[in-house]
């Protein structure tokens, strides 16, 4: 109890546990009483999965949407043993990836890597690894905006009561919206899914081809909003569904192409203009899996 | 015996001090449709606005019997009455766009209800729709349009056929046509009153105007500060009135 309750402070670090002379933040920054209150919350999330949990967001060295609500679930499910990979669209070397990657280094001094399965905690901005995710490994995405009713209801009282007597027939309302436009259901990124059967809840801006990768996933998978202060969860083994119509069916829609650097028929790809005349390119945006299909 | 679809006992309900409705006793048969009037300021949105769950009264008893089912409906949880309003009530306002999403089309809008109460097959929600379009005399080519391009007239049966597509079983109408232009008033008047007559709609309808209770009400309530002064079949209470408010109000001598 002691050891919790106390938050270590610089001097105690220099002096009193005699521990290196760089290591000038807590362990993960986070002082050990806000890991406490954000581990409550996450405790509550997987309790409940896909029901958002308030928590009092900290102020962190960077700025919102960039990440400051996965990097406070990150910072507080951290331990020593755990080795970190961070991902931006699939990317580990993107600036937002890189920059979140060093923050981790700097004030925690863990190992990290870019490979899937070493991995014992992923974040990730916009996209599940095309390797799946297995036991033991926490999955945390960054939100930017947690309420999948917002577009609908834009007072929080009111989509809190739509959710706690799941009153979610508008939300059936844009995907009709979709296919009266377009023929099809046209959302393409942040497709809402129901968890459980019961909440509805939006997965974050991945592609809709991620969806099925959150069903009955082996890892923990927890989301941080961190400007809207909530965490919300997916526990392991857990039902996730994404919204349709019966005679829509929900489609995780695929460009008809292979990766050109590695071949895979069954990824997600990035469509990139190669030349001035508009030539173009399609490869995996998962950086990992293409670099080891490419070296098999 | 015939029980009542709706029975009221001493409903009563307050703003502050100022008396919005008080004590107020009626019953409603199913097929009936009732007529609500009075001057303004009366109580006609306070009693219907109670009576539709939009509003919570201080005191009284207000019990729904619906296929052998009672409902008290002051005495249920929040999510039994958000989900009873949803499934065997419908509010129509005197606003079309408070009961209309101005930004989703005019399918979408109809549609809406049908996936609130469970429909979740896009080809049966549409051909519903295309159906009430052609009910409400909306043509079907507007189905994918907004309500922004639509007239007022036009918006009001949008929010008619939005309203009676899951078949409730109590239509509540605040003044339906007291907003719109006194050129269109008629035919929405028109269309209510085959609809009530096709359908045997039972009806709570709101109007100062005692052309729409004559031409629609079954029975009336005469409301004066916030009491019924006044109550019976339509036909005998504006042809022989008793009080003299409503004698008053029926020679239009009162301007409401
Ligand atoms: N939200 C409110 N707050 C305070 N007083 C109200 C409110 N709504 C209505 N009232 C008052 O209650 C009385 C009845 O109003 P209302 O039910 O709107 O009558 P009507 O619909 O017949 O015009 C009026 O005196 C009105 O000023
Ligand atoms: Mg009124
Ligand atoms: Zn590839």
């Amino acid at each position: 109890m002691r050891k919790t309750n106390n938050v270590i402070k610089i001097k105690d670090f220099k002096v009193d546990k005699g521990l290196p002379f760089d290591q000038e933040y807590n362990f993960a920054y986070l002082d050990e009483n806000t890991k406490k209150m954000i581990r409550r919350a996450i405790i509550k999330a997987l309790c409940i999965p896909g029901y958002q949990v308030p928590f009092a967001s900290r102020e962190m060295p960077m700025p919102y949407g960039w990440g400051t609500g996965g990097v406070q679930v990150t910072a507080s499910c951290l331990t020593k043993r755990d080795t970190l990979k961070i991902i931006d669209q699939g990317a580990d070397d993107t600036t937002n990836a890189v920059s979140i990657r060093n923050f981790f280094k700097k004030t925690s001094n863990i190992k990290t890597t870019e490979i899937t399965e070493k991995a014992t905690l992923i974040q990730t901005r916009h996209r599940i690894p095309e390797t799946p995710l297995k036991k033991k490994q926490i999955f945390v995405y960054q939100v930017p905006i947690p309420e999948p009713l917002a577009f609908l209801e834009p007072k929080v009282s009111e989509t809190i009561k739509m959710h706690s007597l799941s009153e979610y027939g508008a939300m059936h309302v844009k995907l009709y919206e979709d296919i009266s436009k377009n023929g099809h259901i046209e959302t393409a990124y942040a497709y809402p899914v129901k968890t459980n059967d019961r909440y509805i809840m939006d997965p974050s801006p991945i592609p809709k081809f991620d969806n099925p990768k959150m069903n009955n996933s082996p890892a923990i998978q927890l989301f941080g909003a961190g400007r809207e202060q909530r965490i919300y969860a997916i526990p392991p083994y857990t039902k996730v569904k994404s919204l349709d119509f019966e005679d829509y069916p929900f489609d995780p829609f695929k460009a008809e192409h292979a990766c050109d650097i590695c071949g895979s028929k069954n990824t997600y790809l990035d469509e990139i203009i190669v030349d001035d005349a508009g030539n173009k390119s399609f490869i995996c945006s998962d950086t990992d899996f293409c670099n080891k299909r490419k070296n098999k | 015996m015939i029980i009542p679809l709706l029975k009221v006992t001493n409903l009563s309900k307050s703003y502050d001090n100022i008396v919005g409705c008080k004590n107020i006793s009626m019953s409603l048969y199913p097929g009936e449709v009732l007529g609500i009037v009075g001057e303004s300021g009366s109580g006609k949105t306070t009693l219907i606005n109670c009576l539709s769950g939009n509003l919570e009264p201080d005191r009284g008893k207000i019990i729904f019997s619906i296929n052998n089912k009672e409902t008290d409906f002051l005495n249920i949880s929040e999510s039994e009455k958000r989900k009873f309003i949803r499934t065997d009530l419908a509010f129509v306002h005197q606003n079309p766009r408070d009961g209309l999403r101005l930004n989703v089309s005019a399918g979408g809008n109809i549609g809406e209800k049908l996936m609130s109460v469970g429909y979740r097959h896009y080809g049966n929600i549409r051909s519903l729709a295309t159906k009430w379009m052609n009910k409400v005399e909306i043509d079907k080519s507007r189905i994918d349009d907004l309500p922004i391009t639509f007239s007022g007239g036009m918006l009001q049966r949008l929010q008619i056929a939005k309203n009676l597509i899951t078949s409730p079983n109590v239509i509540f109408m605040d003044e339906p046509t007291g907003g719109l232009d006194v050129s269109v008033q008629a035919r929405v008047l028109d269309l209510i009153r085959s609809l009530v007559n096709e359908l045997n709609l039972t009806v709570i309808i709101v109007s100062h105007d005692l052309a729409v209770i004559r031409l629609l009400a079954d029975k009336m309530i005469v409301m004066k500060n916030g009491t019924v002064i006044e109550s019976g079949l339509s036909d005998q209470v504006l042809e022989d009135p008793q009080q003299e408010y409503t004698q008053l109000l029926v020679s239009s001598v009162l301007h409401v």
